[in-house]
């Protein structure tokens, strides 16, 4: 039986827990089992948010130790939060966008340098792609969704591709929102060719 | 049947309303909130009534009288809304019900949400009362079904009870559509045997009732439901309850160098642990060598596990909590499974295998804050300069702190608040300091909802006994914490079609209270004024701050105003952000800057300025 893990972590009020929503409507169209654990107590007040999608028969909710295939972050420091799921084959995907909690602001609390983080995730055995929040394009003047943008750079890295194709998953996004479809496909398809740059 | 993907919660909504159910309370609580948020999303609820009670002791009572009438019923509610429910649920236990009458209580084991890590499987074999534990998504629904045939069939409330892992999680569903509740006559039943308590007799014929009925269900529940399989004789036998049962199959795939046939192992996943298997039970102890309980929080199925092999003269070693093999704390993982099979099954497991990497120590800290624009930043920064003004220090002022969003106060950079305890604590817990003799005024803080909820009692007990005590009530006009649910106190254009706004303005006069003083949280000035000004003076003052919670109206576009700096006044001392915590506030490229998309505009941050530099302009 294939099985398919995935951690998802970030801040709350970042649209963290919709990739994961898109992702398991995608799979769940393909009739794969899924069970999707976002933990949302703070998500509306700058909180860590994590969620564990896991694809496959037999599973519980939570994702083992050293248990996750792809790990997906939102944010540089709380990537970090995830490295005890990482086994020798995960793929990370980071978009790095970097919220200081205000202790980092008055200089109180350190906040990690991008180094530090990829050496770190990698050095744990992840491979890691790591998207600049500098590198997000813009649509029609505002900036792209950037959960939809890194959803595209983690399609990009083949992490899903046992499961469900880009395609698969641009039609997720399409009917999710019917009205936004056009702009947050742009935003998607921006992810894929960001993240194919930095893997070529 | 339909198949979709809904999540636990959802799953037992869903299942109540297949059953037919007619009413449904509940008080918000997470995990367990999403069952009356989905139903009351639904279009097409006629003939079932739902509601959001003041409290979960008066939902349960709103639902028992729904059973006595002879309709199905459900109440739903957090672990800790059972420790106030129980008083009249122990009652009701002892009588019984003619319609099935379902409570949906969630325990959080590893703490999602805050309060008590408890196990209310406790409740259930004090009131006699049997449990059903769904350890899926789709149990969530054949439970809640299952629930109301077995409350009808032996004539008594039953439990569900679920956990945060299994009522968060969305998987899968096949469901089938409602089912109109039963449109059969209201029973009135006038029976003081049944119904009062009056007298011994009464009592302890009841007491005998209530055992009968678990007994009744355990017979009902006899190898039905739950999935038993033997395997080879004098091996392993392992006996799970609710979600940890699911991790076996990951934890033999984890083990699968090890040489472990799953067919040689005897394994029973209950779906209740009160009442338990015990026929099962005792056949796994007749089989096996020894066996490994799997099961959350406290050791009761374990127990009984214990007490059956005792009474059937085997003693066999049993892995469990009591023995020490697993932790009563925190919720189970694949890896939790390994441990017990590890010890178990003596297997030698290298050291690294349960090692992974922490990279924690170089993640920045981050507390929990309030959000941009939130009211209560306002009676937080009111309690640290009125206790300032008052000519006291900050740890010499007591300031009780009560549930739900306005305990946020605790943590930096305000550390207003000093306790937090259960619904309605802390104005009795504030008493409490008065009369131990503390000669430092004492600040009660409490929201609009707990307050309600249960704090009227403790606000009405320092009247009475003319307590010096400030009460300030935070009234953010929602039930915030929990996802904004109605209470008594919201604005009636937000209320149900025909229910009725109860104004916390009208109220609190009404009560006697001489001191009573209206202000508006974003008027810090004004705040901090009527508050020093309370803390000199005798007998009970209450403050009620009122002002809209900014979720709410940002998610209705309203903007108070709209916050300039002036970066040639700004000094960058960063007072702004180290004094209000302002999520709309950062620092860009060395300068402050104000996320206009996250500010509202009311105008907190413009106190924190000793520069002028922070204006406000009105929209």
């Amino acid at each position: 039986m294939k099985k398919l893990d995935i951690f998802i972590v970030g801040v709350g009020g970042q649209g963290v827990l919709t990739i994961g929503d898109i992702i398991a409507m995608a799979m769940g169209e393909k009739n794969y089992i899924t069970s999707f654990y976002p933990t949302k107590g703070m998500a509306q007040r700058g909180g860590f948010v994590k969620a564990q999608l896991r694809i496959g028969e037999g599973l519980g909710p939570n994702i083992p130790l050293k248990g996750a295939d792809v790990i997906i972050s939102m944010e540089r420091s709380e990537s970090l939060k995830a490295a005890p799921y990482i086994h020798d084959k995960t793929k990370f995907i980071i978009y790095g966008h970097t919220w200081f909690p205000t202790g980092v602001m008055l200089g109180k609390d350190n906040y990690p340098a991008k180094e530090a983080v990829v050496d770190a995730l990698a050095g744990a055995g992840a491979q890691v792609v790591y998207l600049d929040e500098e590198d997000l394009p813009l649509y029609e003047g505002a900036p792209m969704a950037e959960n939809i943008y890194l959803l595209g750079g983690v399609v990009a890295t083949g992490a899903l591709e046992e499961f469900v194709s880009i395609a698969d998953i641009a039609e997720a996004i399409a009917n999710k929102w019917p009205k936004g479809a056009e702009r947050n496909l742009a935003s998607f398809y921006a992810g894929v060719e960001a993240a194919k740059k930095l893997l070529a | 049947m339909v198949k979709k993907i809904v999540s636990g919660n959802d799953a037992v909504g869903l299942g109540a309303l297949r059953a037919g159910v007619k009413v449904v309370s509940g008080y918000p609580g997470t995990p367990s909130s999403e069952v009356i948020i989905g139903l009351l999303k639904r279009k097409d609820l006629s003939g079932t009534y739902v509601e959001w009670s003041v409290n979960e002791k008066v939902a349960l009572e709103v639902a028992a009288g729904a059973a006595w009438a002879g309709k199905r019923s459900l109440v739903t509610m957090k672990m800790s809304g059972l420790n106030v429910a129980f008083d009249a649920l122990a009652s009701i236990a002892y009588s019984g019900c003619r319609g099935g009458m379902v409570i949906y209580v969630c325990d959080d084991p590893g703490v999602s949400a805050g309060m008590p890590e408890q196990d209310v499987r406790g409740f259930a074999q004090m009131a006699d009362m049997p449990m059903l534990e769904p350890a899926t998504v789709q149990e969530s629904y054949d439970m809640t079904i299952l629930a109301f045939e077995l409350s009808e069939k032996i004539g008594g409330p039953v439990f569900v009870r679920s956990v945060t892992n299994v009522s968060q999680t969305h998987s899968q569903l096949e469901y089938e559509e409602r089912t109109l509740p039963s449109d059969a006559d209201i029973i009135l039943e006038k029976d003081i045997n049944k119904y009062t308590k009056a007298g011994a007799a009464i009592c302890m014929e009841q007491h005998r009732a209530v055992i009968a009925r678990l007994a009744e269900a355990e017979a009902y529940l006899d190898g039905q439901y739950a999935s038993f399989k033997l395997g080879k004789k004098g091996g392993l036998g392992i006996i799970t309850a609710g979600v940890a049962g699911v991790y076996l199959d990951e934890a033999l795939a984890l083990l699968s160098d090890y040489g472990i046939d799953r067919d040689e192992l005897t394994i029973l996943n209950t779906v209740a642990t009160i009442p338990a298997p015990v026929k099962q039970i005792k056949e796994v102890v007749a089989n096996c060598s020894q066996i490994l309980v799997l099961e959350e929080l406290e050791p009761y199925l374990e127990r009984t596990v214990l007490q059956t092999a005792y009474q059937m003269g085997k003693i066999l070693p049993i892995f469990g909590k009591l023995d020490g093999t697993y932790s009563r704390i925190n919720c189970y993982d694949a890896f939790t499974v390994v441990r017990g099979l590890e010890k178990a099954l003596n297997l030698r497991l290298p050291e690294d295998f349960y090692q992974a990497a922490n990279c924690t120590d170089l993640a920045a800290p981050r507390p929990i804050t309030t959000c941009a624009g939130c009211p209560h930043r306002g009676t937080y920064l009111a309690i640290n300069q009125a206790i300032r003004k008052a000519g006291y220090k900050k740890d010499e002022v007591m300031v009780t702190g009560d549930i739900g969003c306005t305990i946020l106060g605790m943590n930096p950079p305000f550390y207003s608040i000093w306790t937090e305890v259960s619904m309605g604590t802390s104005i009795p817990l504030a008493q409490g300091f008065v009369k131990a003799g503390l000669k430092t005024p004492v600040i009660a803080t409490i929201g609009d909802s707990t307050f309600f909820h249960g704090g009227m009692p403790g606000l009405i007990n320092a009247i009475q006994h003319n307590i010096p005590v400030t009460v300030i009530i935070m009234d953010n006009g929602w039930t915030a914490m929990t996802g904004m649910q109605v209470n008594p106190n919201t604005a009636q254009e937000f209320q149900g079609e025909d229910w009725k706004q109860l104004d916390l303005a009208k109220i609190i006069p009404a009560l006697g209270i001489e001191q009573f003083y209206q202000v508006d949280p974003y008027q810090l000035t004004e705040m901090t004024d009527i508050l020093t000004d309370c803390m000199k003076k005798p007998g009970v003052k209450v403050i009620l701050a009122r002002r809209e919670c900014a979720i709410q109206t940002n998610r209705r576009k309203i903007k108070y105003g709209t916050m300039k700096l002036d970066q040639n006044k700004c000094t960058n001392c960063k007072a702004c952000i180290s004094v209000t915590g302002c999520p709309a506030l950062s620092i860009v490229d060395g300068n402050i800057e104000i996320d206009q998309n996250l500010c509202n505009g009311c105008g907190l941050c413009t106190y924190s300025c000793k520069f002028s530099a922070l204006t406000r302009e009105d929209c």
